[in-house]
């Protein structure tokens, strides 16, 4: 994957960072909005195939993948947000991920580069996300032209349990 | 090398180097009582061994042995002279032991001198039981130099004796668990390379690569079982550790526990076993902690003051279910919303809008726990989120159910990890779906023709199935599948879960295959319709279904009963109600049948019985059914079709040909006068009309002598306690092989524990040497509830000496026999069950049983 090809803008924002959330971010896309993942969560990405659906699972999940020999877990990133689902004929990308010991594919519409955030460009959230976003959500950061959300892996996939 | 003297090598061994290193104890403190106990259990178990396996030399030094000990363990001083003889006779059993491994036979040679000088030894003591002098007890011989006597093998063992403690090495290592991991890991792998090579060849016709082909499937297959049972161990490994932690919470909390084991013979993955130690120690915690009550307030609630917390395993359609039960004061519905709106877990207005049971799961949540007073026995902060994460880990479930005052019940559903198991390959509309075999009865097509089997009945479904009505529900209705109904018909896939039969139905079953069943991850383990993952020869992935998640899903989970102790299945009276077929054969009154004993009526064209070999046979499905003519028949035999009636008996079939199905009625089984002639029990009044009720047995036996012997002939069921496998595993197929019926227990305790849940028995055989509760003890127990009708109760002793007889009479037993006299035990239990008169009981018995 090539370097970088959004730069952050320089520090001169808040002074006391709100958590130490810098370093390597993997940037995907849902319905058009940019969102970042910690590079060191992935594992790979994948083009979605064969998925199995599962009757009564909760709705962010699209259903269970073979990834070379492995069943991982689909979770559709736009379901999660409430977003509207892609048109069915569109291709999906999925990211790999390892969380809790059991194996995940996020499903994305795209995926982009990976970049570098420093802890000044850090802003808090904005109070005014939707509460639902909020919660999968662990930090903001500035970038030049817009806002970067960096996605909260164990919120992404803890799912409400019935007991 | 027979298969029962390997068991008994294998578990003498075991018994025997534990005991060597307890005489090094006994040495220093000949006084310990329990090493003298074990010592004593641990001989008399080897001569009784001996006696039926036909070791005489064996049994003839243990039983000196067990005599000398005998008198240590009633209380008498050891000598150093006697503790030297015992340890010189573990030493010599030892070396015959070892002999035996090699050669499979005792080694020639005499003890004499050893049991000479046992015996002089025991004769010379002063105990006020001691024997009346014996003629051998004043051999100079024995007197004078026991010790160097017996110390010294005779000659001819001399030679081997140094070398024998290298020879019987117990024919096991020690693997680590990584090893046998990854050893499993790769036969999974290995298995589903397999079904997808297998799956690449269906289509081609290549006899080269086909043979090959088939025989490394069939390596494989045997290779994965050989693993699979390398890794199972029985379930008592982990209850073992158990009454320790309940004798320990009982002084800690200073509350009265009893604790009840069932099932330890369950097998389960040994890594399993492990993993679920932790929540099990947790429960019991929280059992004796929350559950059970202090010993006031129980006795002030009417409970006995003795809480009863019971941990039983069960192997249940591909799962073992471990429940522990306590009759305790259930779970706090109030305690627990409150406790939920302290700390903020649900807001007043959430909590009002649910049910108690949806309050009570609260309990899951973490950091959760509802004793005012942290206790160093279950709030530490480790609470029922961990256990519950701990289960979930291995893709198990965990449930419970609880009644305010009564107790509460909690049950860890467990799969079988990495077991490979056939799977039917079910399909509805677009989707499959892995159908585990082990609990599918049968699939039955239900096209155009016979689609009326399957009815809605007030928006449910219903099949028929002969004479059985079954829940069944569509898999696309179950699944929420927009599915649409299959124009080419569908399938009622039928199952059963423990005593429960229901059906489903779907499109097509496609395919059969082996699969890896992989536990699906936290996200997804709630649902308890699937049990499971895994990825098919195509490389496809399927969800498995879970029969008991179904079959739970569909309400039909058996009605629970969280009350310890109580019995749960009542016992039919023989009164009861049986649904009866009346029909006409031959000359006089109507006939009767059992109903239940009836697998089908059969229509058949007198052209097609035919007579062969002196019985009439009819071409059935392929296979030659034999038919009995319950009484020649006066009418012409040509015209029309004549009914047969098919009985099913252990799988075999038979059919009774009769005159006229006349009618199906409900009556009682009251015989009035006892039959005279064969093949008829008796006469009874149904609508006052005489009846002649048939003795099915009686045609079965002629029909299908076999089979018979193999199912209908076990009409006595019989309970054999005993507290060694060893015995439980020969004794059960004598009694077995003579027509019982035999359920095992391996503890008075567990003995118990089969009553009290309701099983019924016609006869108990019980060992009398037990550790926590004797054979005496447990009879004591039966007899003295009166609430149970009294049954004949045989006591199992090395000898069925005066002494044993005696004690046995007084505790409400009927007889006494030898442990290894078959002879004499098959005949007390003939005479005390297959007594000559008709009572009720025993006719219900006869043609209830398990023919039905």
């Amino acid at each position: 994957m090539s370097q970088s090809s959004l730069y952050p803008i320089a520090a001169s924002a808040p002074a006391a960072p709100l958590h130490a959330m810098a370093g390597h971010f993997f940037t995907v896309f849902a319905s058009g909005e940019m969102f970042g993942i910690p590079v060191d969560s992935i594992q790979t990405v994948f083009q979605m195939e064969a998925v199995t659906p599962v009757p009564l699972g909760p709705q962010e999940i699209l259903g269970l993948v073979n990834l070379r020999g492995k069943i991982v877990t689909a979770v559709s990133l736009r379901r999660r947000l409430q977003l509207p689902d892609s048109n069915p004929g569109d291709k999906t990308l999925a990211v790999g991920i390892e969380h809790k010991g059991e194996s995940f594919a996020l499903v994305v519409d795209e995926v982009g580069d990976v970049i570098i955030l420093d802890a000044p460009t850090q802003i808090p959230l904005p109070p005014h996300l939707q509460p639902q976003r909020a919660r999968l959500t662990t930090a903001v950061y500035r970038l030049e032209q817009s806002i970067l959300p960096i996605l909260d892996m164990n919120a992404i996939f803890d799912f409400l349990r019935r007991g | 090398m027979d298969e029962l003297l390997n068991d008994f090598l294998v578990e003498t061994a075991e018994h025997i180097d534990a005991a060597g290193l307890q005489l090094v104890v006994f040495e220093r403190d000949p006084s310990d009582k329990s090493i003298i106990a074990s010592i004593f259990r641990l001989l008399h178990t080897i001569k009784g061994t001996c006696g039926f396996l036909g070791l005489n030399r064996l049994e003839h030094i243990a039983h000196a042995a067990e005599a000398l000990i005998g008198r240590l363990r009633d209380g008498e001083p050891a000598t150093p002279d006697m503790v030297t003889l015992i340890l010189a006779a573990v030493d010599r059993i030892k070396f015959i032991l070892s002999e035996l491994e090699t050669h499979a036979k005792e080694p020639d040679g005499d003890d004499g001198d050893l049991i000479v000088a046992m015996q002089a030894s025991l004769a010379k003591a002063p105990g006020p039981a001691s024997e009346p002098p014996r003629a051998d007890f004043s051999q100079p011989i024995a007197r004078s130099e026991p010790t160097s006597m017996a110390l010294e093998p005779s000659a001819t063992d001399g030679a081997s004796a140094p070398t024998s403690a290298q020879r019987r090495r117990p024919e096991s290592i020690r693997v680590t668990v990584g090893a046998l991991e990854r050893i499993m890991i790769l036969v999974s792998e290995l298995v589903l390379t397999r079904n997808q090579l297998l799956e690449l060849t269906r289509r081609q016709e290549d006899d080269v690569v086909k043979a090959p082909l088939q025989r490394l499937s069939a390596l494989t297959t045997d290779l994965q079982d050989a693993v699979m049972r390398a890794r199972m161990q029985p379930v008592s490994r982990l209850f073992a550790s158990l009454p320790r932690l309940v004798r320990e919470l009982s002084v800690e909390l200073k509350k009265k526990l009893h604790l009840v084991t069932e099932g330890g013979d369950t097998e389960l993955d040994r890594q399993l076993i492990e993993i679920i130690r932790d929540p099990l120690t947790h429960m019991l915690r929280n059992c004796a902690d929350h559950g059970i009550e202090s010993p006031e307030i129980r006795l002030a609630a009417g409970k006995p003051e003795e809480g009863t917390i019971r941990v039983s395993a069960a192997h249940e359609a591909g799962y073992i279910t471990i429940s522990i039960t306590d009759d305790g004061r259930g779970l706090d519905v109030e305690q627990i919303r409150a406790k939920a709106l302290a700390k903020r877990i649900a807001t007043a207005s959430e909590l009002a809008k649910l049910t108690d049971d949806e309050v009570c799961r609260f309990i899951f949540m973490p950091s959760f726990t509802t004793a005012t007073t942290v206790t160093s026995i279950s709030g530490r902060g480790v609470g029922m989120d961990v256990v519950r994460d701990n289960i979930e880990s291995i893709g198990g479930s965990i449930s419970f159910a609880t009644t305010a005052g009564k107790g509460t019940r909690f049950s860890f559903k467990i799969p079988l990890t990495l077991a490979i198991a056939p799977a039917l390959i079910v399909e509805t509309g677009q989707h499959r779906f892995a159908l585990p075999q082990h609990s599918v009865v049968e699939a039955l097509g239900l096209d155009a023709d016979t689609k009326h089997l399957v009815e809605r009945v007030q928006g449910s479904l219903i099949l028929r199935l002969r004479d059985e009505v079954l829940p069944v529900v569509d898999l696309r209705e179950l699944l929420n599948l927009d599915a649409a109904a299959s124009p080419n018909g569908m399938l009622a896939v039928v199952m059963r879960v423990g005593t429960l039969a229901f059906g489903i139905l779907v499109d097509a079953v496609s395919d059969v295959q082996e699969i890896v069943v992989k536990p699906l991850g936290a996200s997804l383990a709630h649902l308890e319709v699937f049990s499971g993952h895994t990825i098919l020869g195509d490389g496809s992935v399927v969800l498995i279904l879970d029969p008991t998640g179904i079959a739970t899903s569909l309400g039909l989970e058996q009605a629970s009963d969280y009350s310890v102790g109580r019995t749960i299945e009542p016992f039919r009276p023989a009164e009861e109600n049986a649904r009866l077929i009346l029909f006409r054969a031959g000359r006089g009154a109507l006939k009767a049948l059992p109903l239940s004993v009836i697998t089908r009526i059969e229509s058949v064209a007198p052209g097609a019985i035919e007579y062969s070999d002196g019985i009439h046979v009819l071409q059935h499905k392929g296979q030659l059914m034999p038919l009995m003519q319950i009484e020649e028949s006066d009418r012409p035999q040509s015209h029309g079709n004549r009914p047969i009636l098919v009985l099913d008996i252990g799988g075999e079939s038979m059919g009774l040909i009769v005159d006229e199905i006349a009618d199906i009625v409900e009556g009682c089984l009251d015989i009035q006068i006892a039959g005279a002639s064969p093949g008829v029990i008796g006469s009874t009044r149904i609508r006052d009309m005489v009846v002649e009720v048939l003795d099915v047995a009686y045609f079965m036996r002629l029909a299908r002598p076999n089979a018979f012997a193999r199912g209908f002939a076990k009409r006595f069921k019989v309970l054999l306690v005993d507290d060694k496998p060893f015995f439980r595993d020969m004794l059960s197929p004598v009694l077995t092989a003579a027509g019982y019926q035999v359920t095992t227990a391996a503890s008075g305790m567990e003995a118990l524990s089969l009553f009290e849940r309701g099983a019924r028995f016609h006869a108990v055989v019980t060992d009398t040497d037990m550790p926590d509760m004797n054979g005496y003890d447990l009879a004591r127990t039966l007899t003295g509830d009166l609430r149970r009708a009294p049954i004949p109760i045989l006591a199992l002793a090395a000898h069925a000496a005066p002494a044993v007889l005696q004690a046995a009479a007084a505790s409400g037993m009927c007889g006494a026999v030898g442990k290894f006299d078959r002879v004499a035990l098959l005949d007390a239990l003939g005479k005390i069950l297959d007594a000559p008169e008709l009572n009720k009981h025993d006719l219900e018995s006869r043609i209830l049983g398990d023919a039905a």
